[in-house]
């Protein structure tokens, strides 16, 4: 009963047709042990949710799930091995969808979007402008008032952010010089000392506005978040602009239907244990979601041509 | 600091629970420190879901005490076989090879774990007594310090190099080069990548590092073996002056306490790692010594400067960790994800919002310490074992492990290529006497250095006057030339450089 249930949740006709005759085989998915592929070094945020949310769909799916991290490139490296992948969706990756939505449009990969299926996300990006406590801006229009006058420092972590801030700066006359910080980790010093005015974070503030001393400006992404009600989106300011991203678990193309109801039943299941929900909204501010596949197939294609628009125009 | 508080933590830090996990860690991390191949990242990476069912003080007392047995365990193979368990001992092969091949290998071996003890105990006690406070001193150190700071780095332990200078340039031209290969940081461009996903995010580290210390010198001592069968493997006998002694320790205290100094500089700088502060320790010993000509021919002090500074890195990368919440390297990042998992927040709030948990596992650091000279001391005998193994056993099974090891980087068979690829790169450095240390720290420091001039060039726009109001950066870049002048001088006076890498027996 409760597999029907969630076949019908994930709202795919495919899926529900196949339902009948292969109710069978999704009681036997998974045989044997999973993997979760994370593109990014053990310790970040991706690293963080993945090894919860493994443990929690350990326990749905009865099979053991282990965490293999494969670093490099934003996830390109992964993708590129999970395209290749044939063992019929016992490995899986877990992570945000940057690597599809905008590493293709500056660099060569080899893998595109539809290599790939994009099952379920439980979690959305964060993607904030920061400043440290006691700079003289504590808002994003005290920001833009401050640096007509004042030059100004920004810290990029991606080409996609340095597009956004310059094209900011061009349309309210900013003097503006971009560094770049190599990610996070390299963020938080040059914003915590002033070395920089203000900075990209995707998800790094978290540890450091609970004790005051960043402040975050906006967000990049599409809405607000939950957990700082009264910061706009850059959007909502009036720069046509966002970052969406979305934490998902994503398969190769061509994996058998009945593997793929039993891991989006799995994701729905953990979106809704307390235990991910915990760690996930509670220490790396993540809210978190369950947005079947057939929306997060449409919502990658999206953001790919709107992310396209963003950089064709720089 | 609330000393009852303190008191009430040790106090749990001391059951046998916490024993059991701290020793478990330590033994691992010791074991895997041994062996050249496996690292202290991977390791604690493959641990963390371990620490799942662990009480949150237990299972981070773990993960440090796994990377400070790696640290002491790194000594024994780098003594023993002169191919270091770890990047950051390699520095410890100059004088312990060649102290085990004069047939005084448990002298080196216990000089290497006192320096590792005495270096990370005192390291831990500067973490709990005076540094977490200071901690924001490292916010003083940005772009252009950071900048400056490399710079010196590189220069000062280039000079340790043995062979010419123009070897020394070209080894160390070929690490800078091949350290710029991957995405620019700013652009997200691929450079020198020749299509390869694999190589976006540069040279995978763990294959140079693996391929030119361990993998290479495997094949330098397997081609040995064909002319000196039976004559080339390090006996442990029980010769009478193969002791210890107080007399010979004490000297070299002096250099585990700079050791230990330069460890905690260098640890508590996000970014620069252990490898740079055992090789900067090894250098000053040597610069400070009065008979720096002992130097690679098996000098105790070269033993203890390495292994002193390697770890004290560890416990000192903990000071920014729990200090401002920023990472000192690695090993220290990852930590931030077994804290998180267990729901904790590392950061200044831990101090002000669970002070129990923090002095607890300050407390398990301690013990940690007191667990490593015990495993060390007495599996002493157990790790020299390994000399009794004939080597062309002993041989293919460090292959073995260092082909493992870089499989679970997941880079898959091209990693494999390019650590063998590496391997022969240094079984040729080794052969024609160009310096593989300065190779490889050109190519750790590149990327780092690189990033941090690119930001001070920016952010001064371009203008090099910031400088005056950058007192730290100014010195250092004083530093740096000078070190370059020395370099200079001492070229052209002494033909021979004062340290050699160990030499061909």
């Amino acid at each position: 009963m409760t597999t029907l249930r969630y076949l019908a949740a994930s709202a795919s006709i495919a899926v529900l047709a196949f339902a009948t005759s292969g109710n069978v085989a999704a009681d036997e998915f998974p045989t044997r042990p999973l993997t979760m592929v994370i593109g990014f070094a053990a310790g970040g945020s991706t690293d963080i949710q993945g090894r919860v949310l493994a443990n929690v769909m350990e326990e749905y799916l009865g099979q053991p799930v282990n965490v293999v991290n494969q670093p490099g490139a934003g996830s390109a490296v992964a993708f590129t091995r999970l395209k290749n992948n044939t063992d019929g969706g016992h490995t899986f990756l877990f992570g945000g969808t940057t690597a599809l939505t905008f590493t293709p449009i500056i660099t060569e990969v080899e893998y595109e979007i539809d290599d790939f299926e994009y099952l379920a996300a439980v979690a959305v990006g964060q993607n904030a402008i920061v400043t440290a406590a006691g700079q003289p801006f504590q808002t994003f229009d005290d920001l833009i008032t401050h640096g007509r006058e004042n030059p100004m420092t920004y810290a990029q972590q991606t080409p996609l952010d340095q597009a956004i801030m310059e094209s900011v700066a061009a349309q309210e006359g900013l003097d503006l010089a971009i560094v770049p910080t190599g990610g996070g980790g390299g963020m938080a010093p040059l914003v915590l000392a002033k070395e920089v005015d203000f900075a990209y974070s995707g998800g790094t503030h978290a540890q450091y506005t609970p004790t005051g001393e960043m402040v975050v400006l906006a967000f990049l992404s599409a809405e607000r978040s939950p957990f700082y009600p009264e910061v706009p989106t850059i959007m909502e300011l009036g720069y046509d602009y966002s970052i969406e991203d979305y934490r998902t678990i994503i398969v190769p193309a061509g994996t058998p239907e009945a593997a793929k109801a039993r891991l989006i039943a799995a994701a729905e299941h953990a979106s809704r244990s307390e235990r991910f929900i915990e760690i996930t909204e509670g220490n790396t501010f993540f809210p978190v979601v369950f947005i079947g596949q057939e929306e997060m197939e449409a919502n990658v294609r999206r953001i790919r041509a709107a992310t396209e628009a963003v950089m064709a125009g720089n | 600091m609330n000393l009852d508080v303190v008191f009430a933590a040790m106090g749990e830090a001391l059951t046998l629970s916490s024993f059991i996990g701290i020793g478990g860690g330590v033994f691992l991390g010791y074991v895997i420190g041994v062996i050249p191949g496996l690292s202290r990242s991977v390791a604690i990476a493959i641990a963390i879901p371990l620490t799942f069912y662990m009480t949150p003080y237990i299972a981070i007392s773990f993960l440090i005490g796994l990377s400070k047995g790696t640290a002491a365990g790194s000594a024994v193979s780098a003594i023993l076989l002169n191919a270091p368990g770890e990047a950051s001992s390699a520095a410890t092969c100059l004088d312990g090879y060649p102290m085990a091949k004069a047939g005084r290998p448990k002298t080196a071996l216990k000089i290497g774990l006192l320096a590792s003890v005495i270096g990370d105990i005192l390291a831990t006690m500067i973490l709990i007594f005076v540094a977490i406070p200071f901690a924001r001193v490292a916010l003083l150190f940005g772009p252009y310090e950071m900048a400056a700071i490399l710079a010196f780095a590189l220069v000062f332990i280039a000079g340790l190099s043995g062979g010419s200078l123009f070897k020394g340039l070209a080894a160390g031209g070929f690490g800078i080069f091949l350290g710029t290969i991957g995405l620019d940081p700013q652009t997200g461009l691929p450079r020198m990548t020749f299509g390869y996903t694999e190589l976006m995010d540069g040279m995978p580290l763990i294959a140079v590092a693996i391929g030119t210390l361990a993998l290479s010198e495997m094949f330098v001592q397997a081609e040995r073996l064909r002319t000196e069968r039976g004559n080339m493997s390090i006996k442990i006998e029980n010769r009478p002056d193969d002791v210890l002694r107080w007399r010979e320790f004490k000297i070299t205290i002096p250099t585990i306490i700079r050791g230990t100094g330069v460890g905690t500089f260098v640890g508590a700088l996000p970014g620069l790692g252990p490898s740079v502060g055992s090789f900067m320790s090894y250098g000053m010993a040597q610069r400070a010594s009065k008979t720096p000509e002992r130097f690679g021919k098996g000098a105790p002090e070269g033993i203890a400067a390495s292994e002193s500074a390697d770890n004290a890195v560890i416990p000192a990368a903990l000071i920014p960790l729990f200090g401002l919440g920023i990472p000192g390297n690695v090993s220290a990042a990852l930590l931030i994800g077994a804290f998180a998992i267990h729901g904790i927040t590392v950061g200044p709030l831990l101090l002000r919002d669970e002070p129990e948990l923090l002095y607890s596992i300050f407390a398990g650091m301690i013990v940690a310490s007191i667990v490593m000279l015990l495993i060390g001391w007495f599996g002493l005998m157990l790790f020299a074992q390994i000399t009794r193994v004939p080597p062309p056993v002993v041989i293919p099974i460090v292959i073995f492990f260092c082909l493992s090891g870089m499989m679970l980087q997941g880079y898959g068979a091209f990693g494999l290529l390019i650590l063998m690829a590496f391997a022969l790169l240094g079984y040729l450095m080794k052969k024609y006497d160009y310096s593989f240390v300065t190779f490889l720290v050109a190519f750790i420091i590149t990327p780092m250095l690189e990033l941090n001039l690119r930001q001070s060039i920016i952010l001064s726009r371009g203008d090099p006057m910031i400088l005056l109001n950058r007192p730290i950066a100014l010195f250092f870049i004083a530093c740096t030339v000078l070190a370059l002048v020395a370099l200079a001088v001492r070229t052209l006076r002494h033909p021979k450089p004062l340290a050699n890498a160990p030499e061909e027996a």
